[in-house]
């Protein structure tokens, strides 16, 4: 009887829940109704959805940048989603391309792209409309134009380029007797030159002359391998179907003088980014490899900071870049007048992009880099000419910024860099990776 | 309501009851199970839709080409299969997992056992020596793979500190491809050991009395009693928590991914990051189904296995 009665009231109990449940939906759907209500009122605002893997210093100024260009512009909003950097972000945009759902507008790396254009998850800009909304080939450097373009069309417009640099304390190095007396630092042409010089700068810190985070980090290993690689002359060819075309050579020789930095003078040998990063902050070091992008940080750090190209130690100058492109990814339906607004939003993006300067990247927009607000800003003119000799990674579906390759890439170097492998072997295991991946079907 | 009365309704010419029998039983089951199916009706769904359907469809993905990019949906039959079985990375993988497996579950299970008997023997403030053993199992695996990344930091990490303290050399712990699955281990232990250890301790306080008591009268000290009592009454919990933790263990994947991203030198990847990165960041979609299915059918192995084990042993 007990358990008849408690059943009771549960169905008492039951039938209130489905009362209250008949009131929350009837909330809900008067919730929903003020929900469409103001949808309706706000047709003339259309609502922009964007994606990016901007985070720390550069996500709070492309927010600043998304905040301008709306409140520019009433006619739309533009709502930013931020994803964390490597491959969940690129995972996620493939996914939502490929489903058809994806934001309106979104940032890649041109390295990225691609892997994305010949299958058909991005859209080629129009260049009518672009042209429309004062963005021409004219307002972009050759060699960044040129890496906007898939087979003749353009599927990137880029928002600045971002090199790997050197970073460099002042008073360390003023006190290495290492400046010029311009204040810059001396110019350095060969490794044994660069290695003496890290040598007098440690001399002054008494802890090491140079640093640069690599372990567990197969973007920081390739972003230096590859600019000293580039000082050679030498290519990377990556065509499916076939073995990777390199400079053996080369590639030996820029990762054995990669390996002689980390003997825990010059630099640490076993470093992350972290903590090359603290030590340099610390003034435990005079040098420091790394990108661009690091730069706010050392401006909060009150460091005496000024930064230069990586030297050109193998004869030619070159340096490890990559830009941060918009793209356009595949809408399942189009809607055109959300399309004119992404173009309108690029357009004021990139003309506002002197506050992107400020966060260390080098505006893609040539008038922005013409101004001489650009050109007050220091170091940042420092390293301009780095859009001059920048490298994109070699073009392959599996190539680019956070991708697969450049993790295959630390797996067969890292121990090369520890000294526990010749520089020889990590390099043809890398090339035996990539030629099976060359080898496989073409995904995209 | 409506069809339960109609199904009486109807039902009620054709039930022509023997004489003196009750027709209440016959019409009770029809409509209990009508109601049964009612009740089991969203978890049935649920296990179509989530579980057989997605099982049916990535078998059938597994024997196309199928792109992320929704290129190449034609059927190549068993060619995935054929690479896969010819794929070093696979394989090592695969290694790499059972290996994470084998040194992960021993710990896991005798640590768990020994800190129960420890709590057991009626230690003082006995919920707050649960409390500290379970408390890890409640963090997400990004929080502990945060803590254990500094923790193991080469430069600032607190262990090496420690270890330099003591005169030690420090140990590159995520960077040196023969220490890094240990210090994940290592991790993962701290982790997740409290759920093993709430299980014995639940079943050694199951365990009663008289049993100790008797023993005690017939002179077995502490060790005996835990060998003779203990050990045996525990087998049924042993082989679950065993079960529970081998496969727990084969699904390995936030904390290498977390910690090490698979590395160094891919000294770390499981096999479910293989999977990851041939499917999501490779495009691979109908390649990665098909090492999805052959370490499903490895996992199958493992508990038909186990479950072979565990009958012999209670029969």
């Amino acid at each position: 009887m007990k358990q008849f009665e408690s059943l009771t009231g549960k169905q008492l109990s039951r039938r209130q829940l489905l009362t209250g449940s008949a009131l929350l939906g009837g909330g809900l759907l008067a919730t929903g109704l003020t929900g469409c209500g103001g949808a309706a009122q706000a047709t003339t605002v259309q609502d922009i959805d964007f994606w990016h893997l901007l985070s720390g210093g550069d996500g709070i100024k492309m927010q600043a940048m998304i905040n301008s260009a709306n409140q520019a512009n009433p006619g739309f909003k533009v709502h930013p989603t931020v994803l964390a950097w490597g491959p969940p972000y690129y995972t996620k945009l493939a996914m939502a391309s490929a489903g058809g759902r994806p934001p309106e507008v979104a940032i890649m790396h041109a390295s990225r792209v691609p892997g994305y254009a010949p299958g058909g998850l991005i859209e080629p800009w129009d260049l009518d409309l672009l042209a429309e909304n004062g963005v021409t080939a004219e307002n972009f450097a050759p060699r960044i134009w040129e890496k906007s373009q898939q087979n003749g069309k353009i599927f990137s417009i880029a928002l600045d380029s971002h090199p790997f640099v050197m970073f460099y304390n002042t008073d360390v190095a003023g006190k290495a007797g290492m400046l010029e007396s311009n204040g810059q630092l001396q110019e350095v042409s060969s490794p044994d030159e660069f290695k003496a010089m890290a040598l007098e700068m440690q001399k002054v810190t008494k802890a090491h002359g140079l640093s640069f985070g690599y372990l567990g980090l197969g973007s920081q290993m390739w972003r230096l391998f590859y600019t000293l690689y580039k000082q050679h002359g030498a290519e990377i060819v990556l065509t499916p179907g076939q073995p990777m075309k390199a400079d053996r050579d080369a590639a030996i020789e820029s990762l054995e003088f990669m390996a002689s930095l980390f003997d825990d003078t010059i630099a640490a040998k076993s470093g992350d980014i972290n903590t090359g990063i603290a030590e340099f902050v610390r003034g435990d070091s005079g040098m420091l490899f790394s990108g661009v992008w690091e730069l706010p940080t050392m401006k909060k750090a009150k460091l005496p900071v000024d930064a230069a190209t990586i030297p050109t130690l193998f004869g030619t100058p070159a340096s490890y870049a990559d830009s941060h492109s918009f793209v356009l990814p595949r809408q399942l339906t189009v809607d055109e007048e959300k399309r004119k607004d992404v173009y309108k939003f690029v357009s004021d993006v990139l003309k506002g992009s002197l506050s992107w300067a400020e966060a260390g990247h080098i505006p893609a927009f040539q008038a922005v880099v013409q101004s001489q607000a650009y050109r007050d800003l220091t170091p940042q003119i420092h390293y301009a000419n780095a859009a001059d000799i920048i490298a994109y990674d070699p073009e392959a579906w599996f190539s680019g910024s956070g991708s697969d390759w450049q993790t295959y890439f630390a797996e067969h170097i890292q121990n090369v860099l520890l000294g526990r492998d010749k520089a020889a072997a990590g390099w043809d295991g890398f090339a035996a990776r990539t030629n099976n991946l060359l080898s496989r079907p073409n995904p995209v | 309501m409506s069809s339960s009365t109609m199904s009486r309704r109807t039902n009620q010419p054709r039930t022509t009851p023997k004489p003196g029998a009750k027709a209440g039983p016959s019409l009770r089951s029809s409509s209990a199970n009508l109601s049964g199916w009612g009740f089991a009706a969203p978890f049935l769904v649920f296990f179509l839709v989530f579980l057989i359907w997605p099982l049916i469809s990535g078998f059938y993905m597994s024997l196309t080409g199928k792109s992320l990019t929704g290129a190449n949906e034609s059927i190549i039959g068993f060619a995935n299969y054929a690479e896969a079985f010819a794929d070093a990375g696979m394989w090592r993988s695969l290694g790499n997992t059972l290996y994470f497996t084998v040194i992960s579950t021993v710990p896991l299970v005798l640590v768990a056992l020994v800190m129960a008997a420890l709590l057991n023997i009626g230690l003082p403030a006995q919920w707050l020596w649960r409390l500290s053993y379970f408390a890890p199992f409640l963090l997400a695996s990004t929080v502990v793979s945060l803590f254990f990344t500094w923790m193991y930091n080469p430069q600032l990490g607190l262990i090496n500190d420690f270890l330099s303290k003591l005169g030690l050399p420090k140990v590159a712990w995520l960077n040196d491809p023969n220490v890094a699955m240990w210090a994940i281990v290592i991790a993962t232990l701290w982790w997740t050991v409290g759920f093993n250890f709430l299980l014995y301790l639940a079943a050694m306080q199951n365990i009663p009395a008289q049993h100790y008591e008797a023993a005690s009268l017939d002179g077995a000290g502490a060790w005996r009693q835990f060998f003779s009592i203990t050990l045996p009454q525990l087998t049924p919990t042993t082989v679950m928590i065993v079960l529970l933790q081998i496969l727990a263990s084969l699904k390995i994947f936030d904390q290498v991914y977390q910690m090490t991203a698979g590395g160094p030198g891919g000294s770390t990847r499981p096999v479910v990051q293989y999977i990851f990165e041939t499917g999501f960041t490779g495009y691979r979609l109908g390649y990665s189904a098909a090492i999805s299915y052959i370490f499903f059918g490895l996992i199958v192995l493992v508990s038909i296995m186990q479950f072979v084990i565990t009958r012999r042993r209670s029969a």
